[in-house]
């Protein structure tokens, strides 16, 4: 499903650069659950910004479903990331002006789904996080744990095969950061491939594999 | 219809009307400026078109004139008169001639009703009324090729003499007495303006047919030749012919220049006409400018909303946004800003224009009034205004559009 194989990324800034992958090559296959650890700096958001196409590795090939994401353009990676790839972010990351409901259409909205589609499917994802009498209100007036599991629902609006969380629990409390830990085991189980960055190694726990990454490589 | 996405844009825009009034105003001001600049000098256009057709349409008009230039042992110095005769030698002999008319005139005592004035009177033929835009008001007529025909002592008033004679009573029917000869009144000339004239403005003639008129004047000469082409753009044509057949009939060398005088109305009304577009032109790029400060305005307040919203576009980017959505956002929240400043400076614009255009014009004594009242709201107008506001539109939107759809989105998502 995700095969990297050589992917380096180097920084210029200015004079000097950082390399903050030295090449790394790995393979996850169709419906693993995936923990990416290390410490700061090691270049797991990095890794990560490039499996979920948000940005472009300076070399290595990188496959995604079988195809090469490297020739590929801004708005052909858009349609990657809108199709193939739910993001959830630490920090949620969603839309502050926009309601619950809204944040969970936009994808479906860039997807050119119809207004009846996306209604069902919105009501469906928002009855899945148990958000559904939410729907009408911003982020603002929301819980973390609740704006969460809107950001999951959003990441889960067309039905992606991956799901890349970005320490999803790490802005949670204990109770909250579990019950999102137990929705992401559970599109795991339900056959999605799961990819996670996380610091915590009881999150990580509940994955079938964890990669350590250190200063830019994966540790054997 | 997809709704949410304008949606989102209202609620992003709602927070910010009190920076956007600024722009809005400046919108509104460069609208109602460069509307009614445009509207004033499309206006005075047409009414210095108007106030030129007042005194005809595509006319040329020879005079007699005194020859400068020695000619087949004749020597130079010698005037050059018009006779009735030259008009059917005219017409016959150029083909591109429509319309001929002769005209005599000569100022005379005027009574009826006890009243005597002193005024111009012309005897002419029908074909004169066409040309010379002698437009009768309602109950009257100019005269007729039978009044021609017969000699009939008919007369055609000016609405000035009418009133200086009968007052505000119909003198259609009424005799007037000119040299001592009654003529019976067909009509009055409807008011118009008229900024081009001889023997002073039409409202203040008598216009006779061309035969009565030689009861009260025997010379027999005439005074002009009215001349109406075919074609607007045959009237240089014509007027080397009628040098050339009246300088081989009278003996005159056709380069005279001074051998017959010419009033050619279509190349002074070209002359202009060019002046007015360019007066027009001027007014709209004044206006054109007003509005682009307000333009410059929206380009500076969407590069800035375009930094503010850096997070929001990392998120739709990484969401699966493509390019083409964000620039569109963009473009609609530019439109949208344009649309409220412009709205009501439209809707002022024409409010105004038309106010105006409810003031009367004093035909009486012929002013810039005249020109400056009749402002024009045109399709034409409007055409020019919305492309001239399309291009603002683009031009301030799409740039901070452009940045923005360039955003990375991973820097655009780690913006606070």
């Amino acid at each position: 499903m995700i095969e990297l194989q050589g992917i380096k990324k180097i920084y210029l800034m200015g004079s000097q650069s950082l390399e903050a992958l030295r090449g790394v090559s790995l393979k996850i296959g169709k419906g693993e659950f995936i923990s990416i650890m290390g410490p700061s700096g090691s270049g797991k958001s990095t890794l990560m910004n490039i499996i979920g196409c948000l940005d472009t590795p300076t070399a290595g090939e990188y496959v995604l479903d079988g195809d090469k994401v490297a020739g590929l353009s801004f708005d052909q990676l858009a349609a990657v990331r809108n199709r193939k790839i739910g993001f959830v972010f630490q920090n949620f990351n969603l839309l502050p002006y926009a309601t619950a409901w809204e944040n969970v259409e936009l994808p479906l909205l860039f997807n050119g789904k119809s207004a009846r589609k996306r209604k069902e499917r919105v009501t469906e994802l928002l009855n899945a996080v148990g958000l559904y009498d939410w729907r009408s209100h911003r982020p603002s007036e929301l819980s973390g744990g609740q704006q969460q599991r809107i950001a999951l629902a959003r990441a889960l609006a067309n039905d992606p095969p991956i799901l890349l969380a970005d320490e999803p629990t790490g802005n949670l409390d204990s109770k909250s950061g579990e019950e999102i830990m137990d929705v992401l085991t559970e599109l795991w189980k339900e056959g999605r491939t799961i990819v996670m960055v996380t610091h915590n190694d009881h999150i990580s726990a509940r994955s079938q594999k964890i990669i350590r990454l250190f200063d830019g490589q994966v540790l054997p | 219809m997809n709704l949410t996405l304008p949606r989102f844009f209202w609620s992003e825009y709602r927070k910010r009307r009190k920076k956007a009034s600024l722009i809005t105003f400046a919108l509104f001001w460069g609208t109602l400026s460069t509307l009614l600049l445009m509207a004033f000098g499309q206006g005075m256009s047409i009414q210095f078109q108007v106030a030129f057709s007042g005194l005809g349409e595509t006319l040329i008009m020879v005079s007699g004139g005194q020859t400068s230039l020695e000619f087949e042992g004749l020597p130079k110095g010698r005037p050059n008169f018009l006779y009735p005769e030259d008009i059917d030698y005219l017409k016959d002999r150029i083909p591109e001639i429509l319309r001929i008319a002769p005209e005599s005139y000569g100022y005379f005592q005027v009574s009826a009703k006890g009243k005597e004035i002193n005024r111009t009177v012309h005897g002419t033929t029908a074909e004169f009324a066409v040309m010379r835009t002698q437009v009768p008001q309602m109950g009257g007529r100019f005269l007729n090729a039978d009044d021609v025909a017969e000699g009939r002592k008919v007369a055609f008033l000016g609405w000035k003499v009418a009133s200086d004679l009968f007052g505000a009573a119909d003198p259609v029917g009424n005799q007037i007495v000119i040299n001592r000869i009654p003529f019976t009144v067909i009509g009055v000339l409807k008011k118009k303006i008229q900024d081009s004239m001889y023997q002073g403005p039409d409202a203040d003639q008598i216009y006779l047919s061309f035969h009565a008129y030689r009861q009260i004047d025997n010379r027999r000469r005439l005074d002009r030749i009215h001349i109406q082409p075919r074609e607007a753009g045959q009237s240089m044509l014509i007027e080397e012919r009628v040098r050339a057949l009246l300088g081989r009939k009278d003996r005159f060398d056709p380069a005279d220049r001074y051998a017959l005088g010419f009033w050619n109305t279509i190349e002074n009304n070209k002359e202009g006409l060019a002046v007015f577009k360019g007066i027009e032109i001027f007014l709209g790029i004044i206006g054109v400018l007003t509005l682009l400060i307000g333009a410059v305005g929206v380009t500076n307040l969407m590069y800035a909303v375009a930094k503010e919203r850096t997070k929001e576009i990392g998120i739709k980017l990484a969401i699966g946004a493509r390019r083409r959505v964000i620039v569109q956002q963009f473009i609609l929240e530019t439109m949208f800003v344009f649309a409220k400043g412009t709205f009501w400076g439209f809707i002022t614009a024409f409010n105004i224009v038309h106010l105006i255009r409810l003031a009367p014009i004093n035909y009486d004594s012929f002013g810039i009034e005249a020109y400056l009242l009749r402002p024009e709201f045109s399709l034409q107008i409007f055409i020019a205004y919305m492309i001239i506001l399309g291009a603002l539109v683009f031009l301030s939107g799409i740039f901070p559009a452009w940045r923005a759809s360039r955003s990375n989105p991973i820097e655009s998502l780690r913006y606070e």
